[in-house]
């Protein structure tokens, strides 16, 4: 997960010694989220692709003012939004502001189940339950979850509020934990009724 | 139990977003709610489970980026220099191909006073025109970065050789190569590129790619990495071949092969081409996205899946030695490598540990046997 201390660390040598390899890396490492946040809102992976590379663009246009960031994990998520909305806006589309309509792709669902010690069928159930997420609710989901923002800078960037993150981190627990739930109460009933 | 609030707090426990007294909390709710006991020990494993990145995909987004930025003419560093080779090139790699070997010269950052000088030697065409050239090489062993009028540069590849007539640029810039040459050609629409080689022919607009066209290999090779080139084979002058970023075209020196064409990409009808011709994907680094086929301008030797035989004349080349492989098989074995600091020596000792054979050294030649 990106720790904002490991962002930070990357940006502060690309900002004092033009540093590319740490600019290299930065990218590499915040590539696939940022480029998922964008298509989330741009709905094009070839628009997402460029975003992001605008973005870093401007992460080097702008590296000396970098130092100041006090959130560089949020800063860059910002930009990558506030990037895209500008595109959408010049071609001249709808903004979805309130992020109800943007479409989330999400990594996490496609998990691999040697490592995990659940059943084929669960996870079927969890990936259709993560899927079947409200909009709003799954990029939360994925920005909490897979990019490992906190509550906080999540509601920033939404501009949500700290409780509208906390209901939708609930929400989306709780139908992942009911897929498990169903499994083990019909699972034993399975058993008992072979036994019987 | 409170539902929403237990699973509030389970959120907050899995993102560390929980402080003491919420943790608190939930574990008295799950005490008292031990049906759940099962979901969240599960939850908390695929919690941890992150998916693998695939460091491919941003590789390649990241060539692209660099080459936007390019495009917009935002400098960032030479990338080609000297003096960025080492931060890119270095530190990684020292692990994955400890082995590696290399070139002297940059160790005492004192490169150019090896590089050949440019001679910029003057030589009448022995025509009535009287056509002055300016004619640049490299010794084996040495390279050189050149500026050309028109401020396009080309790096030369150790024993290569550039030549072109000092009216390069009023109506066509024109250059012949032998050897290996890596060209950065400014873009101007009104006057091709046009750089002959003994078997090819490539015509430019304004792009980035690598030649080689050593007249003693098997092979003449031109890779490009961005813009778009059109490349002619010398016996057929009327079939053009376009090669889009990434690309690699090879043609088989001195042989006349009858070949199907498979590819498509001739732009008059396509005939049986008379050499034997393929165009390949350039092969990136898997761990940093460089090019096989560039490596050369930062001083590093990279070969990957070649023979032997081919290997050393490379070396030959690199390093300005003479190497005779006296047994048949060792030259057939198919090697891969990285040479960076090493000397001759180390070099081949570093390839001792893969394949087994002796070496003996005579003078400038050495002689590999088994």
């Amino acid at each position: 997960m990106p720790q904002n201390e490991e962002i930070k660390r990357l940006l502060k040598l690309v900002a004092l010694n033009d540093d590319q390899t740490a600019y290299k890396q930065l990218f590499m490492l915040m590539y696939h989220r940022l480029r998922q946040f964008a298509y989330s809102m741009l709905k094009s992976n070839e628009e997402a692709e460029e975003l992001v590379s605008d973005v870093f663009i401007r992460i080097w246009d702008k590296r000396v003012q970098l130092l100041d960031v006090e959130s560089p994990r949020l800063y860059l998520y910002s930009i990558t939004k506030n990037l895209a909305f500008t595109r959408i806006s010049r071609q001249k589309k709808q903004i979805n502001i309130n992020s109800d309509e943007w479409l989330v792709q999400l990594n996490s669902i496609y998990f691999d189940p040697e490592q995990l010690i659940i059943t084929e069928e669960i996870l079927r159930k969890i990936k259709q339950a993560v899927n079947q997420l409200p909009p709003r609710c799954k990029l939360i989901f994925k920005l909490i979850k897979e990019d490992g923002l906190k509550y906080k800078e999540v509601a920033e960037l939404l501009h949500l509020s700290l409780k509208t993150i906390e209901a939708q981190m609930a929400i989306a627990l709780r139908r992942i934990a009911k897929c498990m739930h169903f499994e083990i109460t019909s699972k034993s009933l399975h058993l008992a009724s072979k036994k019987s | 139990m409170n539902q929403e609030n237990f699973w509030i707090l389970l959120s907050k426990k899995l993102t560390n977003e929980a402080n003491l007294s919420e943790l608190k909390e939930l574990e008295d709710l799950i005490l008292e709610n031990p049906e759940w006991q099962y979901a969240i020990q599960n939850i908390e494993d695929l919690w941890k489970h992150r998916p693998a990145n695939d460091d491919m995909l941003a590789e390649d987004a990241y060539m692209l980026h660099l080459q936007r930025m390019k495009e917009f003419n935002i400098a960032f560093g030479d990338t080609i220099s000297n003096d960025a080779a080492p931060v890119i090139g270095r530190s990684k790699r020292k692990i994955r191909w400890y082995w590696a070997a290399a070139v002297l010269m940059i160790v005492a950052g004192g490169a150019f006073m090896l590089f050949d000088k440019i001679n910029q030697g003057r030589k009448g065409m022995g025509n009535s025109l009287a056509r002055e050239v300016n004619e640049i090489t490299t010794r084996p062993g040495s390279k050189s970065k050149i500026e050309l009028p028109d401020g396009s540069i080309v790096w030369l590849n150790a024993g290569s050789k550039l030549t072109y007539n000092k009216d390069y640029g009023q109506t066509l810039r024109e250059v012949t190569l032998s050897g290996e040459g890596y060209f950065d050609v400014m873009k101007m629409k009104e006057k091709p590129f046009i750089i002959h080689t003994s078997n090819i022919n490539i015509k430019v607009l304004g792009t980035v790619f690598n030649v080689k066209a050593y007249p003693d290999d098997k092979r003449t090779e031109t890779s490009l990495i961005r813009g778009s080139i059109e490349v002619t084979i010398k016996n057929r002058p009327n079939y053009k071949i376009i090669l889009s970023p990434s690309e690699k075209l090879v043609v088989e020196n001195d042989e006349i092969i009858q070949r199907e064409n498979k590819t498509g990409r001739y732009e008059l009808d396509p005939p049986p081409i008379s050499a034997a011709m393929s165009v390949n994907k350039l092969k990136y680094d898997a761990a940093d996205s460089t090019l096989v086929e560039t490596e050369w301008i930062k001083n590093r030797l990279v070969f990957r899946d070649e023979s032997f035989a081919d290997v050393a004349m490379q070396m030959e080349r690199w390093y300005n030695v003479d190497i005779e492989i006296a047994d048949p098989y060792l030259s057939e074995v198919h090697l891969n490598g990285t040479f960076d600091d090493e000397t001759i020596l180390q070099a081949l000792d570093a390839l001792k540990e893969f394949i087994s054979f002796h070496y003996e050294q005579k003078g400038n030649k050495i002689i590999i046997n088994r």
